[in-house]
């Protein structure tokens, strides 16, 4: 942990070195991103609800999607872009320290920019519950903190299987974005308005409906079962299956080379 | 049982084989073909400790997989490196922590910040306590005369002054195995002799064991005494750097000046005759004739207004040595 601070600290310092670089980068991933929140408020403008939704409910869900994502982008970035650390051979270093690799992986890159996005997800995310006005309780609560520490690991989760397809193909290949972006997309809706094959597809598939559906039921009062409130656990699994794999990558590189 | 024990290891990598031009980039897009490359085959050999061991062979040798094997990123697919009793790959976070390894092509510092701070995050990864890690922080800044080189950011170092930094990060640890993949390369003369004479000098206080790669034969005759040369994956030659000379001929190139014409030399010892302007180059063989002789015996042909000798670089032995091994 302590040399994960160091990380952050020291990744702070070399971005200090290019102050300007910074700022502009910062502001306008923070204006382009809020043309996602304009688009939703535009089709909001023209329809009332989708399939029984409101606007602030499909922000809600949003935001905790791009909440998780811009987490998993500022603090994680190393293990996003790990097909860059095998490629150019810094891979090859870190095997060379007597530290656990994917800590090192972690400690490899922190991508401050993205900070922008994650602040933005907790404005909306705060609008969103202000104008929900939803009659809060214990449970309820618990329950968002839950989902929005599950959308972190999913997102660690898919990174984490991506990266470990790395050590097969070198390369991170389009395919990482089906479930990335493309899953990230759709996921950013409460997955009851698609038809039921994604709902089986992000259930079982990818869990997101864990994350950001079933939970979110239970908020809004439309489910009642107690259950719902640790349904977002479930992406802890995830993330066990996604951790191994990519011990077994990690295996199959040292026994193959790049 | 020596420190470093290789025992017939080996290693193929799958290359994806892919004609030029985009159609076959396509093609091969959807169906590879997949050729094997042996890049190290059977390669034996021992190092005892506080040994300093010149690894050399042209590009493409298996140089780069055998330090890899050596330093625990890569598994052989056979054979049996032991290394402090214990396995590389598979011993990894114990091994390596008794390790330093430089790579000249790579670095391991940070770009954008100065050097003392990519010290300061080795002392955490390799848990080092405060008093050690600062007395031998200036201990190696000294030695290697980074004094003010390590408060500037590395990006702005020139290359010698980021190569020093580079050798003092992968010390930090006083390591017991020093491997060193050309740590020379690009460095102007004043900077090659400060990295030699640190190699040497850690190699004598600390008794580390070094291992050496580089294409630089002045390295290798200023620090190592035995060599170990490979090519096409395989030990050609493992042995001192005096017996190599004596075995594959120890030359040696006279330079005369003279207005005579030399007609026939028929002396034994002299390897080949060259006319230039205003004289003639002689190959001899010392091991057959002293020079003296041989500048005896040119007295007697012709009168001799000027000499050079310029001893047979190793340079010149490797090539030959190259080509008799066609490699």
């Amino acid at each position: 942990m302590t040399l994960y601070l160091q990380s952050l600290k020291m990744h702070f310092k070399s971005l200090l070195e290019y102050k300007s670089s910074f700022i502009i980068g910062f502001l306008s991933q923070f204006l382009v991103f809020f043309t996602y929140y304009f688009i939703i408020i535009a089709l909001f403008d023209k329809f009332d609800n989708v399939k029984g939704f409101t606007l602030y409910e499909v922000l809600l869900t949003f935001a905790i999607i791009q909440f998780g994502y811009a987490f998993n982008e500022v603090f994680a970035r190393g293990i996003d872009k790990f097909d860059r650390l095998i490629i150019n051979g810094s891979f090859d270093l870190l095997l060379l320290r007597p530290q656990k690799i994917l800590l090192q992986v972690l400690c490899s890159e922190i991508n401050y920019i993205k900070l922008s996005r994650l602040l933005q997800a907790i404005i909306v995310l705060i609008i969103a519950i202000v104008n929900l006005n939803l009659d809060w309780n214990i449970y309820k609560i618990i329950t968002l903190i839950l989902m929005l520490i599950s959308s972190i690991i999913i997102f660690l989760a898919i990174f984490l299987l991506m990266a470990s397809y790395c050590f097969l193909t070198v390369q991170g290949l389009e395919v990482r974005n089906v479930f990335t972006d493309g899953g990230k997309n759709l996921a950013q809706y409460p997955i009851g308005i698609f038809n039921k094959y994604f709902v089986i597809i992000f259930t079982f598939i990818i869990p997101y409906a864990f994350v950001n559906y079933y939970p979110l039921l239970f908020i809004l009062g439309r489910l009642e079962n107690k259950i719902l409130i640790f349904s977002p656990l479930v992406v802890l699994l995830y993330l066990f299956i996604s951790f191994k794999t990519f011990k077994w990558g990690m295996k199959k590189y040292t026994s193959t080379g790049s | 049982m020596s420190f470093i024990n290789v025992e017939n290891i080996s290693k193929t990598f799958k290359v994806a084989q892919r004609k030029s031009g985009l159609k076959a980039t396509l093609k091969s897009f959807f169906k590879r073909k997949y050729f094997y490359i042996e890049a190290v085959k059977n390669i034996s050999f021992q190092i005892e400790k506080g040994d300093i061991v010149g690894y050399i062979g042209p590009n493409g040798a298996g140089k780069s997989t055998t330090i890899k094997m050596l330093s625990g990123i890569l598994l052989p697919d056979q054979g049996k490196i032991e290394i402090n009793n214990m396995i590389p790959a598979l011993d990894r976070q114990k091994y390596v922590a008794n390790i330093g390894v430089v790579f000249g092509q790579r670095s391991q510092l940070w770009w954008d910040l100065p050097a003392l701070d990519s010290f300061d995050l080795l002392k955490n990864i390799y848990k080092l306590k405060d008093d050690q890690y600062q007395k031998t922080i200036q201990e190696l800044i000294g030695l290697l005369e980074l004094d003010n080189i390590v408060q500037i950011p590395v990006r702005q170092l020139s290359l010698g002054q980021r190569m020093r930094c580079e050798i003092a990060a992968s010390l930090i640890h006083n390591p017991s195995i020093l491997f060193l993949d050309e740590p020379t390369i690009g460095l102007d003369a004043t900077s090659k002799q400060i990295v030699r004479n640190f190699i040497k000098r850690i190699n004598k206080e600390r008794k580390t064991t070094i291992i050496l790669t580089t294409h630089d034969m002045n390295d290798i005759e200023a620090l190592a005494k035995r060599i170990i040369l490979i090519g096409k994956g395989q030990v050609l030659y493992d042995g001192t750097i005096k017996h190599l000379k004596q075995k594959y001929g120890n030359y040696c190139n006279v330079i005369v000046t003279t207005k005579n014409i030399l007609k026939t030399t028929n002396k034994k010892g002299i390897i080949s005759k060259e006319k230039i302007t205003d004289g003639y180059i002689f190959k001899i063989d010392i091991n057959q004739i002293t020079v003296s002789e041989f500048l005896k015996y040119l007295a007697t042909k012709v009168k001799v207004d000027d000499v050079e000798i310029n001893n047979e670089s190793i340079d010149d032995l490797i090539i030959k040595l190259y080509k008799e091994f066609e490699i």
